[in-house]
């Protein structure tokens, strides 16, 4: 399977581990986007943060693109996101519009995402996060079966 | 404010750069390397791409530790306290919530970190997909208590 790249993510996962525990021991906060995210709009008590945290994301991925040529993605970043499944009849910009109001609001209302439940939560061994990822796992793994988006 | 010092503000963008450059690192800003895991009818053909388990297992472990760590402290390094959940009821809201974000997820293949991190690519039409999630979130929170206060309240 010549998609399948264990070093590589488990290589990003060490460092998206780091992250949290970087967040978690120098400033105990969860290192959940959609928090951090969710949270620049009103009532934003803590937005500096936030910012610093969510550009210098964006500025790691675009320099890593650059200096990590060889690793990863190997510069090879889509120019595209994936285009909705034909026979749905739905155009691209359309189902990303519900596919990212699906998430805010989901995100939002569950409290979390793949990092904030996923990755922090599992590690607190929080009971409400073993629910909501197994939930959105699923939910996400059946939502691509119907779809046949892949 | 203890949270607008640069120690503070420091550790945040060194936080957020590990973050981003493991979202790349990993290829979880790849949107079909993303549906290619969650495509579990590939499986019995072989086709399935379990790497987003070789992403999340060493994280978690990793975060594991730090929490154990944290344990036997008082606060962290730079501010009074952890600002761990306090609220533990698994009500209809977590469920509800995580079932539209895994339909979101589901259909798209980004969920909020590798969306952030593609602006630095910034692919057609992801414009659409941050702008509708900032206004889900704002949705969102409409309808929650989100308050510390008013959750905990409501656990009573």
């Amino acid at each position: 399977m010549e998609s399948f790249t264990p070093l590589t993510a488990a290589l990003g996962g060490c460092l998206i581990g780091l992250a949290s525990a970087v967040l978690w021991l120098g400033n105990g906060r969860i290192a959940g986007i959609s928090g951090v995210f969710g949270q620049l709009l009103p009532p934003a008590q803590t937005l500096v943060w936030r910012l610093v945290f969510l550009l210098a994301m964006v500025a790691a991925a675009f320099l890593a693109a650059r200096l990590l040529p060889s690793i990863g993605m190997g510069g090879d970043v889509p120019a595209t996101l994936v285009p909705a499944p034909t026979g749905w009849g739905i155009p691209t910009p359309v189902w990303l519009a519900i596919a990212g109001l699906l998430t805010g609001i989901g995100t939002k209302i569950g409290n979390g995402c793949t990092s904030g439940h996923g990755v922090c939560g599992l590690a607190r061994l929080s009971r409400r996060s073993m629910v909501a990822v197994a939930v959105f796992f699923a939910v996400a793994m059946l939502t691509v079966a119907v779809t046949g988006i892949v | 404010m203890a949270n607008l010092k640069l120690p503070y503000l420091a550790t945040a963008a060194l936080s957020g750069g590990l973050f981003g450059a493991g979202l790349y690192v990993s290829q979880m800003v790849d949107a079909t390397k993303v549906l290619r895991f969650l495509d579990v009818t590939a499986i019995p053909s072989g086709g399935w791409d379990p790497s987003l388990a070789f992403v999340i297992v060493p994280a978690i472990v990793i975060m594991f530790i730090a929490v154990r760590i944290s344990r036997s402290r008082q606060a962290p390094l730079f501010d009074q306290a952890f600002h761990e959940p306090e609220y533990d009821r698994i009500d209809r809201r977590l469920i509800g919530g995580a079932v539209l974000f895994g339909i979101g997820w589901g259909m798209a293949g980004i969920c909020p970190g590798p969306a952030i991190s593609l602006i630095a690519f910034m692919p057609d039409d992801l414009w659409i997909f941050l702008l509708t999630m900032l206004i889900g979130s704002y949705a969102g929170s409409l309808f929650v208590p989100s308050g510390h206060a008013r959750r905990l309240a409501d656990a009573k």
